[in-house]
């Protein structure tokens, strides 16, 4: 029996795994879309993750779940808020952190963190979709440019397209009259992402903090985003190379950290 | 599913009042009103805060920034649900229960009487006292066109009887906070709340009967949280804590604790105790109170209760508490205390999301 | 009061002031010359001495703090009372507005919403809050307060709002309590507001360290009704067709009743632009090109839209006569009378439109409906005023089968035009102009 253990992050859109060894170095890890079924999502994501380790995964210790559909992971010996999770694998990877930003797909959240990695103080968006992921979706839909793609083309953009409305759908249709009016598609997006960051922007003065900044989520991936949010909070954050799985990094520290 | 269930029994309850008692039902919206004064001419309050409906009809009505509190109070107006009320009374409690009382008195049609009830706000001056006296004779006389002559001797009992319940409430908030009352959260409010519509004839009882059965003397386990907000709603909020072990200790909630926490009564003139009652009622967002005033309630509160943190359950939109809340929870924070705020319709069910929230605030407790 | 900041004050306006008002109108001039409007009518004389009178207020108040007792006023407190011991009196609402129309409503209200203010609250009070916590504002800065004034007679947003401005300030909150009339104005209610007069004033001897002078209370309450008088003569040359003024003049101009009422400058300034309307009348100058159809509008003003809206309508031949907005300042302030101060004054406070019953304001509309010959009400639902807002659907739907005035309801906010959709609301006032030429 090694001291491996799996962190495992069940998200509404993906579903990630880690696996960990006893000196938290990571092995190995995997995505796989959630779909329907999250019990299932969950085991493909370990199975994928052990198979890259070259590991059975029998020989995995402890198992802790995050994420939504956390309580769908039967075998888990414990479940810890995705929260708790990003906070962990946030202090991981860059210690200086003491903020943690992760917009998600459903919803956005700025943590605060003491030293040791422990939550302090957090704030979530509220139900409106403005400043997630998923705002970001719905425009890339309309826009017909991927969302993965839409980082590089606000980067090369010289002006910017005010979009005002918080709304989503008041949003939608600010971008389709921007549309009608030929608005350069890279100022059209550049607004978009200043009308993201701008509602994540306000959550993170409620928490005050003056050091470190980690972003997660997805949405870290997306290069326009960052250097608005950068140019907001008026100093460089770190990024993941992953950002996605952070979460599920998170978790396997924490199965570490009950051993 | 239970919410259908509770609907019904409260209906057949009221129709059980007037068939058997003779009694008349008045629908009473939130959130401060003379109960001894209803109970005393034979009228039965029974309060509008949430009820079990979908909007449908109240869009019409309402725009969307209205909160559901208001929305779902006039959805069951316009559902045909309040036939067996005689009469409605609206409590000036915010501009959006004002404008309520408004539209079903001005606009709706609805032949069904509407009284109002106009409370002074903070900060009290000595105007305030005599204000409030003669808007109670006021309500009063108002009352008497329509059920009949109210007798002294009446109101004095029922004043007396008010006053008896509320120490019992306040017992049973005491030994909660003692970690002496061995009940669930969900428990606690489901009693508490049945004060709602119930005679007193069958809520001291019931009342009396929790506060006996529940007393224990074995020590709190697992974290406290104190409540604050409007109402403990949505009621799935209060299962969850019970189902990660974190027990709500006190609250500072407008349906509850901030109507019936009042001093002791040493006036023997019924409309004198009353005004007593009001006036010493714990700070309140509606009624005016300082956020100071507020803070140091809660914090004390925090102290007697040991609480580890706190949970502001505001009902979206909700302009009263939402102008105290930063204030409050900055202050709070600055205690060392942590602190929550879920924003939610009333009747939402539990999302995800809420669950995130609270259990990530759970783990923050350590 | 030490003596330097009272000579500075002096000395501001005496000479400052006047010096900014000349530039204020200057500037003024310079925008006019450039841009007309080519469906508006010739633009007001006065509008340059109303800059000059509003800057120079929002000029000499930064001088105020020290020199005289400083108070921040709802729009609908009893400021006579202030007026009577010397109080410099600054209107957040008014402020707020004036910041609307800068369009910097969303700015100001996310540094609030950055202290965890809720961004459904009201936009005037998010701002307001966002100036106090960052010292930010388009008129230089704003005083420190001795004292907060508020009454809740025209919302209890104000008394949350300023529950907040005295925790921020570390100062007493003074607040007006007027009993609601669900139904009518009863004497226990005046009583009780009479009787908080008298227990204010001991309170603001106090705090402003000067006398209470009935002599000085009763000139004010002289110079407000007069004002408001006047006021309500300027609106009334509405009345003609075709109109001397739009309703986006009159919520500019109504800034000197909200603000500065009691005090001479505004009779001063009202009288002058009644001239100027009744010249207007007398030689059938019109504020629109081509007035063909009269238009009412309901809500306060979404600020940073006067300019579109005018000419948007403007253009269409529509022209809005009358709102229930600026006459609110002219309806019950008339009732001010120095003969038996303290019982009118609680009379002419407690009975404004936003103070009465639905039944009441039914009633209002559908007689300056009649009054002012409207062919279509324009309603502005605002997010930040639910005391305004909440019961106007019945009131569109009771004003048509009544009076079979069209009518539209635009989902908007005063400040924050975040919550507003120029596509939606585009979709519904071409809907809506369809429906008014439809009806001849």
């Amino acid at each position: 029996m090694k001291g491996w253990v799996i962190g495992i992050d069940v998200g509404s859109l993906t579903t990630d795994a880690v696996i960990m060894d006893e000196d938290k170095r990571v092995l190995s890890f995997s995505i796989v879309d959630t779909g329907y079924n999250s019990t299932d999502a969950a085991r493909e994501a370990m199975t994928v993750a052990a198979g890259r380790a070259g590991l059975e995964l029998e020989d995995v210790s402890r198992l802790v779940a995050t994420g939504y559909g956390r309580a769908a992971v039967p075998e888990a010996n414990k479940r810890v808020t995705e929260i708790a999770c990003h906070a962990a694998g946030a202090v991981y990877l860059f210690p200086d952190t003491e903020m943690v930003i992760d917009i998600g797909g459903q919803d956005s959240k700025v943590i605060k963190v003491g030293k040791d990695g422990r939550v302090q103080d957090f704030v979530m968006n509220d139900k409106c979709a403005a400043g997630t992921g998923r705002f970001l979706e719905v425009m890339s839909a309309k826009l017909k440019i991927p969302l993965d793609g839409m980082g590089d083309i606000s980067i090369s953009a010289r002006g910017e397209a005010a979009i005002s409305s918080v709304c989503t759908v008041f949003a939608e249709s600010e971008v389709v009259s921007l549309v009608a009016r030929n608005c350069p598609k890279e100022e059209i997006v550049k607004g978009i992402h200043r009308s993201v960051v701008n509602r994540v922007w306000a959550m993170t003065r409620q928490l005050r903090v003056s050091g470190g900044v980690t972003m997660t989520g997805g949405v870290a991936k997306n290069r326009g985003v960052v250097a608005l949010m950068e140019e907001r909070v008026g100093r460089r954050i770190n990024v993941p190379d992953e950002p996605q799985i952070v979460g599920a990094l998170g978790a396997a520290l924490f199965a570490l950290r009950e051993k | 599913m239970h919410l259908d269930l509770e609907t019904r029994t409260r209906k057949d309850y009221i129709r059980e009042q007037k068939s058997l008692h003779g009694r008349k039902v008045m629908g009473v919206f939130p959130a401060q009103y003379p109960r001894e004064l209803l109970l005393a001419m034979n009228i039965l309050p029974v309060e509008i805060w949430d009820p079990p409906l979908r909007t449908r009809e109240a869009s019409a009505h309402l725009q969307s920034y209205i909160c559901s509190v208001v929305s779902l109070g006039l959805e069951l107006i316009l559902q045909g649900k309040c036939s067996d009320l005689d009469a409605f009374l609206f409590p000036h409690t915010c501009d959006s229960i004002q404008n309520l009382a408004s539209i079903v008195n001005d606009y709706l049609g609805i032949h069904k009487p509407c009284y109002f009830f106009y409370h002074p706000k903070a900060p009290y001056k000595r105007a305030s006292r005599p204000y409030y006296i003669s808007q109670l004779k006021e309500l009063k006389s108002g009352l008497e066109k329509q059920f009949g002559e109210l007798r002294e001797t009446d109101l004095k009992r029922s004043v007396d009887r008010w006053e008896e319940i509320r120490k019992d409430i306040s017992k049973c908030y005491l030994l909660r906070s003692e970690g002496r009352l061995n009940t669930s959260n969900r428990a606690f409010y489901s009693i508490l709340r049945r004060v709602e519509y119930l005679h007193p004839d069958d809520f001291h009882p019931l009342l009396t009967n929790f506060l006996q059965s529940g007393r224990t003397e074995t020590e709190r386990q697992g974290h406290g949280v104190l409540l604050s907000g409007v109402l403990p709603n949505p009621p799935e909020v209060l299962d969850h804590l019970d189902a990660i072990g974190v027990r709500v200790v006190d609250d500072d909630l407008l349906s509850c604790s901030r109507r019936f926490l009042s001093g002791p009564v040493s006036n023997s003139d019924p409309y004198e105790a009353m005004a007593e009652t009001y006036f010493s009622l714990p700070p309140c967002s509606t009624r005016g109170s300082a956020i100071e005033e507020r803070l140091n309630h809660i914090l004390k509160k925090i102290r007697s209760s040991r609480a580890d943190g706190v949970i502001f359950l505001i009902v979206k939109f909700c302009e009263p508490e939402f102008f105290d809340v930063p204030i409050l929870a900055d202050s709070l924070k600055k205690e060392g205390i942590p602190v929550l705020v879920l924003e939610n319709e009333i009747n939402q069910a539990l999302s995800g999301q809420i669950v995130t929230r609270i259990e990530a605030f759970a783990e923050m407790l350590g | 009061m030490s003596i330097a900041p009272e000579i500075r004050y002096r000395f501001m306006k005496d000479i400052g002031a006047p010096l900014v008002m000349g530039m204020a109108g200057l500037k003024g001039k310079r925008k006019a010359a450039i841009k007309r409007d080519v469906p508006l009518g010739p633009p007001l004389k006065c509008s340059k001495r109303l800059k000059e009178i509003m800057t120079r207020h929002y000029f000499l108040s930064r001088y105020a703090e020290g020199a005289r007792p400083v108070a921040w006023v709802t729009s609908g407190a009893p400021v006579e009372l202030l007026r009577a011991f010397d109080f410099y009196t600054v209107y957040p609402e008014n402020h707020g507005a004036l910041c609307g129309a800068q369009k910097l409503g969303p700015e100001l209200c996310s540094i609030a919403e950055g202290h965890g203010y809720n961004q459904d609250l009201c936009s005037y009070a998010r701002i307001d809050i966002g100036v106090c916590l960052s010292g930010k504002t388009p008129v230089g800065r704003l005083p420190r307060p001795d004292i907060l004034f508020a009454s809740n007679n025209i919302c209890q947003t104000v008394m949350y709002w300023y529950r907040v401005l005295a925790h921020h300030w570390k100062i007493p909150l003074m607040v007006f309590d007027t009993p609601f009339n669900f139904v009518s104005l009863d004497r226990s209610a005046i009583t009780y507001m009479v009787r908080q007069f008298e227990e204010m004033i001991p309170e603001l001897e106090r705090i402003s360290g000067r006398k209470f002078s009935e002599k000085k209370f009763k000139e004010v309450l002289r110079l407000g009704k007069s004002s408001a008088m006047a006021w309500g003569e300027v609106l009334a040359t509405m009345k003609t067709v075709p109109s001397p003024m739009t309703i986006f003049d009159a919520f500019v101009h109504l800034a000197p009743i909200v603000s500065l009422r009691g005090l001479p400058v505004t009779l001063e300034y009202y009288n002058v632009l009644l001239s100027e309307l009744k010249d207007r009348v007398s030689k059938g100058i019109g504020a629109i090109v081509n007035e063909r159809k009269r238009l009412m509008w309901d809500n306060i003003a979404i600020w940073y839209k006067i300019r579109d809206f005018s000419r948007l309508f403007a253009e269409r031949g529509m022209n809005f006569v009358t709102a229930t907005y600026t006459n609110a300042w002219a309806e019950t302030i008339s009732y001010m009378d120095e003969r038996n101060p303290m019982e009118s004054l609680a009379k002419a406070y407690s009975l404004v439109i936003l103070n009465n019953n639905l039944d009441h304001r039914l009633k209002l509309m559908e007689r300056l409906i009649k009054e002012y010959q409207v062919d279509g009400l324009v309603i502005h639902s605002a997010r930040s005023c639910k005391p305004y807002s909440v019961g106007q659907y019945d009131l569109k739907r009771l004003l048509m089968e009544r009076l079979a005035v069209p009518s539209v309801v635009i989902e908007a906010d005063i400040t924050d035009f975040r919550a507003y959709s120029e596509e939606q609301t585009t979709t519904r006032l071409e809907a809506f102009f369809e429906n008014i030429e439809d009806g001849g």
